[in-house]
C-alpha cells in the first residue's frame, strides 16, 4: 500500500486513456455512461453514490466535442480498497471497448480538485480531408490573430473567442500536408472550441478531423 | 488522389448529422470478420433507426447465432434518420452495414426483422436506399436474397410483392436452415427459381411467388394456392420445441438507445387467450425457461455489458410458474449488484401478496402497471379477459397498501360491441383507484390511464371483426377527456389515425403492396414516430390505386370468408377462432388453458414435435 493511502483503503485512480475510431461519434454524456459500464465490467471494487439508483462515482476531466478524437483523456474514479496500479490497469483494458485505449493509471490524492477544476487549456491538430494551402492557411490564421474580439454565437449565446486562443500556428503534417495546432484556454466558463475557430476560418465541420493531443491542468 | 473509401465518405458527412454515432457501429461485442473469410454474408436488418433497432432482442439472438458460424458473418443496418438519409441521398451513399461498412447490395442475405406493420414504408426506403429492385419480381441472380421475419408477418400479404421468402414463426432454426440452403444453390450453380423453390421446402418457409391468389369481383379472396407443385400450403410457422439457451453475449452500444439493459425472455406463448390479442395467440404453445437458466444467462450478461438494469420479458410474467422463486433470486442480485430490475407484463388475476412483497423489494419508488383493458365486467368477458370490478379494485388496494404511488392503468376502446356505457365505466375506475389510492396511500397518489385503440388482427378470434368506427372513436375519446377532466388524472392516448393506417396494413391482402409503394414515393416513412406520420400520404395512394381503404378496416368479413393469411398456419385452427368468436358474442369466457385445454390446435399441430424433443418445458394440461 502506498504510503499516501486512505486508512480505510479508499483511494483515488486517474486513468489516461486514448478515444478514437468509432468512438469519436460518442459524445461527453455518452462517454460518462461508457466509462461507468466499463468500471462496472472490470469488477472493481468500485466507490458508489447513494440513492435509489447508485452510480459509480467517476469524473472526467473534459468533454471533448462530438467527432473529435484524442490522444489524452483524463478521468478520475473511487474504490473502496486499494489495489496494485498494473492490476487496475490490466482489468480496465480486458473490458474496454473499442477505441478506447488505457495508456496508464495512477493513484492521486484523495484531497485534489476535481479534474474539470484543474483544466487550464487543450491542444488540438487539425487536418484537412482536402488538401490546404499552407501559406492561403497562414494568411487566414494571422488575419484571425489580429483580431481584437471574434464574436461566436453557439446555441443562442455569444462569447468572445480571442481571448480563449493562447496560441494557434500552420505546420506540415509527415505526409507534407498543411494542418493547424492550437492551444485554447479550457476553464470553466472559458472554454474555446476548435470547431468555432474553424467555422470563423471559413471550414464547416466536415471538412476536416480535430485530434485533441493533450490536456494542461493547474 | 486516391478515391475515398465508402467509410471515409461516410464519416466526413457525419459531423453534419444528429447523433452521428448511430452509423459507426464499433460497439462492445461487435463482431467483425473480414469479408472474404466467410462464405455467405447476411445483413440484418431493423427498419427503424439505430436507437431502436439496436435494443430489438429478436435481432440480436440471431446476430449472435449466425455469427457462431466460421462460414457466416452477420452485420447490422438500420434506417437512417431522416437528415442523414438526405445526406446520404446528396452524396450519392448507399445503405451499409456498421460492421465491414459494405453496401448492403453487396450481401448475399438480407434479413429484415418486422415486428410491426408501420415499418413497411421504411423497409422499402431501405431497399431503395441499398439501390436493391424494390419487388422481388425485379430482382435477379447478382441481387441479395430478401428475406423477412418477425410478428407483423404472421400476415405477410402486404409485403408479399417486396419479400424473396418469408420466416413464419421463430427465427432461430430457420434463419440457419436459409443459411445451408443458399450455399447448397450456390454450389449448385442453380437459377434464383431454383432458390425460392429450394427456400420453400424448409419448414415454416413461405415464398410468395410460389404461391397464387385469385380474387372474387367484389375483392374478396377465391382460392390461394400454391403456383408449383412442389409447394405445399399451408405454411405450418416454425417454432422450436424447447427455447435455446438465452442470450448474454449483448452488443453495448456507444450512444443512448432506448433499453439499455440485459433482457432476457422468460417465457414463451400465453395461455391467458384474450381475443384482441395477436401475440397470445400467434405464440403459442408456451413454453418456460427455468429460473436458474434465467439467472445464469442475466449474471453473465450483466458481466459481459456492465449494464445498470435487467429485465425479464415475457407476455405475461406473473404466470411463470417459478415467479416467485426468480423474484427471491432477483432480490439477492439486487443486493449484490446495483442494478435495476423491470418485470413488465404483470397479470391482475395472479397476483399474490407474496408476489406484491416481492416486487415492491425490486423497485422501491418505482410505479405499477395494471391492464383491464376494458371498463365493464360485460366488456372484459366479450374480449376474453375475465376480471370482477371487485378483483380489479382489491388488487389495485394491495398496490397502493404494498407502497406504490404511482399506477398505470390501460384500457383499449372500440372493442366489438362496445356502448359508451363500457367508455364511460373506463372513467369510472379511474377515478375509483384514484380515491382508493388517496385513501390507503395519501395526497401523492399518481394514476395515470393509456388508452390504445382496438385493431383487430390476423389469426385473431376478432379478425372478423370490424374497425371501430372514427366518429365513434373520437366520441369515445371526447367522452373520457371529459370525464376525466380536473380529476388530476393523467390519460394519454394513441392517434386514431395511426390505428388506422395499422388497421389497414395489419388485415391487408396482396394488392396492399403499391399502396405501401405509393406511400412512401409520396414520402411516408417512420410511420411509427408520431412527428413524422402523413396519413394525408396513405389517404391518397389509396385513391390513386383504386383501392377502398374501407374495404380493409371497417368491413366485418363473413365467417366463411378465405382471409388473406388462410395458407399461414399457426397451430390454431380457423374453426377454433370461429367458435371462440361466437363465444364471445354471448360473453362466454375460456379462462386460462394451463388449466384446461380447449383444443385451439397448437398441441395436434406440433404433437411430433413435442415428443421428439421432450422436457421444453410446454404447459400445456
Amino acid at each position: 500500500m502506498p504510503v499516501n493511502a486512505h486508512p480505510l483503503g479508499i483511494s483515488r485512480i486517474r486513468v489516461v486513456y486514448a478515444k478514437r475510431d468509432a468512438l469519436r461519434f460518442t459524445g461527453h454524456l455518452d462517454l460518462q455512461r461508457l466509462w461507468e459500464r466499463l468500471l462496472r465490467r472490470s469488477k472493481l471494487p468500485l466507490r458508489y453514490t447513494q440513492g435509489y439508483h447508485p452510480r459509480a462515482r467517476l469524473n472526467l476531466a473534459s468533454a471533448l466535442p462530438l467527432g473529435f478524437i484524442s490522444d489524452e483523456e483524463l478521468l478520475d474514479f473511487w474504490m473502496d480498497e486499494w489495489l496494485p496500479l498494473p492490476e487496475i490497469q490490466q482489468r480496465l483494458t480486458a473490458v474496454a471497448p473499442p477505441g478506447l485505449e488505457i495508456y496508464s493509471v495512477q493513484q492521486v490524492d484523495m484531497g485534489e480538485n476535481a479534474l474539470q477544476v484543474q483544466m487550464k487549456a487543450s491542444e488540438f491538430v487539425v487536418s484537412f480531408y482536402d488538401p490546404q494551402d499552407i501559406l492561403e492557411l497562414n494568411h487566414q490564421v494571422e488575419q484571425l490573430l489580429n483580431q481584437t474580439t471574434i464574436t461566436i454565437t453557439r446555441r443562442k449565446k455569444t462569447y468572445n473567442l480571442r481571448p480563449l486562443i493562447l496560441d494557434l500556428e500552420t505546420a506540415t503534417a509527415p505526409d507534407d500536408a498543411a494542418i493547424l495546432r492550437m492551444r485554447l484556454k479550457a476553464e470553466a466558463g472559458a472554454t474555446g472550441r476548435p470547431d468555432d475557430l474553424l467555422e470563423t476560418l471559413g471550414y464547416p465541420n466536415t471538412a476536416y478531423l480535430v485530434r485533441r493531443t493533450q490536456l494542461l491542468l493547474n | 488522389m486516391k478515391a475515398k473509401s465508402l467509410q471515409e465518405r461516410v464519416e466526413h458527412l457525419l459531423p453534419a448529422v444528429t447523433k452521428p454515432g448511430r452509423y459507426v457501429g464499433g460497439e462492445l461485442n461487435q463482431v467483425v470478420k473480414p469479408w472474404e473469410s466467410v462464405q455467405t454474408h447476411v445483413a440484418l436488418v431493423f427498419p427503424d433507426i439505430y436507437d431502436l433497432g439496436q435494443a430489438n432482442l429478436g435481432i440480436a439472438i440471431l446476430y449472435d447465432l449466425l455469427n457462431q458460424r466460421v462460414d457466416v458473418a452477420a452485420e447490422r443496418a438500420f434506417a437512417p434518420w431522416v437528415d442523414m438519409e438526405a445526406a446520404m441521398r446528396d452524396a450519392g451513399i448507399p445503405l451499409f452495414s456498421l460492421e465491414n461498412k459494405r453496401p448492403l447490395a453487396d450481401f448475399e442475405i438480407i434479413g429484415v426483422s418486422l415486428p410491426y406493420e408501420t415499418l413497411y414504408t421504411n423497409f422499402l426506403n431501405i431497399l431503395d436506399l441499398s439501390k436493391i429492385p424494390l419487388y422481388s419480381k425485379d430482382r435477379e441472380a447478382q441481387h441479395p436474397l430478401v428475406i423477412a421475419g418477425g410478428q407483423a408477418v404472421f400476415n405477410p400479404e402486404p409485403v408479399a410483392s417486396f419479400v424473396d421468402a418469408f420466416v413464419i414463426g421463430e427465427g432461430e432454426e430457420a434463419a440457419l436452415d436459409i443459411v445451408d440452403a443458399h450455399q447448397a444453390w450456390v454450389e449448385s450453380g442453380g437459377s434464383r427459381q431454383d432458390l425460392l423453390l429450394r427456400l420453400a421446402q424448409i419448414p415454416g418457409v413461405y415464398v410468395p411467388a410460389l404461391v397464387k391468389v385469385d380474387y372474387h369481383p367484389d375483392g374478396k379472396i377465391k382460392t390461394i394456392e400454391p403456383a408449383d407443385s412442389r409447394v405445399k400450403l399451408p405454411v405450418v410457422k416454425r417454432i422450436l420445441a424447447k427455447l435455446p439457451p438465452p442470450l448474454s453475449r449483448f452488443l453495448v452500444p456507444n450512444v443512448e438507445v432506448v433499453h439499455e439493459r440485459v433482457s432476457i425472455e422468460i417465457m414463451r406463448g400465453c395461455t391467458r387467450g384474450c381475443r384482441f390479442c395477436h401475440a397470445g395467440m400467434v405464440n403459442r404453445p408456451i413454453r418456460e425457461r427455468a429460473a436458474i437458466e434465467v439467472m445464469e444467462a442475466l449474471t453473465a450478461g450483466l458481466d459481459q455489458t456492465g449494464y445498470e438494469e435487467v429485465s425479464l420479458l415475457s407476455l405475461s410474467s406473473s404466470d411463470h410458474s417459478e415467479i416467485i422463486p426468480l423474484i427471491e433470486s432477483l432480490r439477492e442480485l439486487l443486493t449484490q449488484r446495483q442494478v435495476d430490475i423491470s418485470l413488465p407484463s404483470l397479470r391482475i388475476e395472479s397476483f399474490s401478496d407474496e408476489l406484491m412483497d416481492g416486487l415492491q423489494s425490486l423497485s422501491p419508488g418505482g410505479g405499477f402497471t395494471i391492464a383491464p383493458e376494458a371498463g365493464t365486467e360485460r366488456m372484459r368477458n366479450i374480449i376474453n379477459k375475465p376480471l370482477r370490478d371487485a378483483e380489479l379494485m382489491d388488487t389495485v388496494r394491495s398496490v397502493f397498501e404494498h407502497g406504490w404511488k404511482s399506477l398505470k392503468l390501460y384500457f383499449m376502446i372500440g372493442h366489438p360491441q362496445e356502448t359508451l356505457s363500457d367508455v364511460e365505466a373506463i372513467a369510472d375506475i379511474c377515478k375509483r383507484v384514484l380515491h382508493e389510492g388517496r385513501q390507503i396511500a395519501g395526497g401523492r397518489v399518481r394514476v395515470h390511464a393509456g388508452v390504445s385503440t382496438f385493431i383487430p388482427k390476423p389469426h385473431t378470434p376478432f379478425q372478423w371483426a370490424a374497425f371501430d368506427d372514427p366518429a365513434a372513436i373520437d366520441a369515445k375519446l371526447a367522452l373520457l377527456k371529459d370525464a376525466l377532466r380536473g380529476s388530476k388524472i393523467k390519460m394519454t392516448w394513441n392517434d386514431p389515425r395511426a390505428s388506422l393506417l395499422e388497421a389497414w396494413l395489419s388485415r391487408g391482402d396482396r394488392r396492399i403492396a403499391p399502396v405501401i409503394e405509393r406511400a412512401w414515393r409520396k414520402g411516408a416513412r417512420f410511420d411509427a414516430w408520431g412527428d413524422q406520420f402523413r396519413f394525408e400520404h396513405w389517404e391518397s395512394a389509396f385513391a390513386e390505386c383504386g383501392l377502398d381503404p374501407d374495404f380493409y378496416s371497417f368491413r366485418e368479413r363473413d365467417l366463411d370468408e378465405v382471409l388473406p393469411w388462410d395458407h399461414i398456419n399457426v397451430g390454431v385452427r380457423k374453426s377454433f377462432l370461429q367458435e371462440d368468436y361466437r363465444l364471445s358474442l354471448s360473453g362466454g369466457v375460456r379462462p386460462d388453458c394451463r388449466d384446461q385445454c380447449y383444443a385451439c390446435g397448437i398441441l395436434t399441430a406440433f404433437s411430433e414435435l413435442r415428443l421428439a424433443q421432450p422436457g421444453g418445458g410446454w404447459k400445456c394440461p
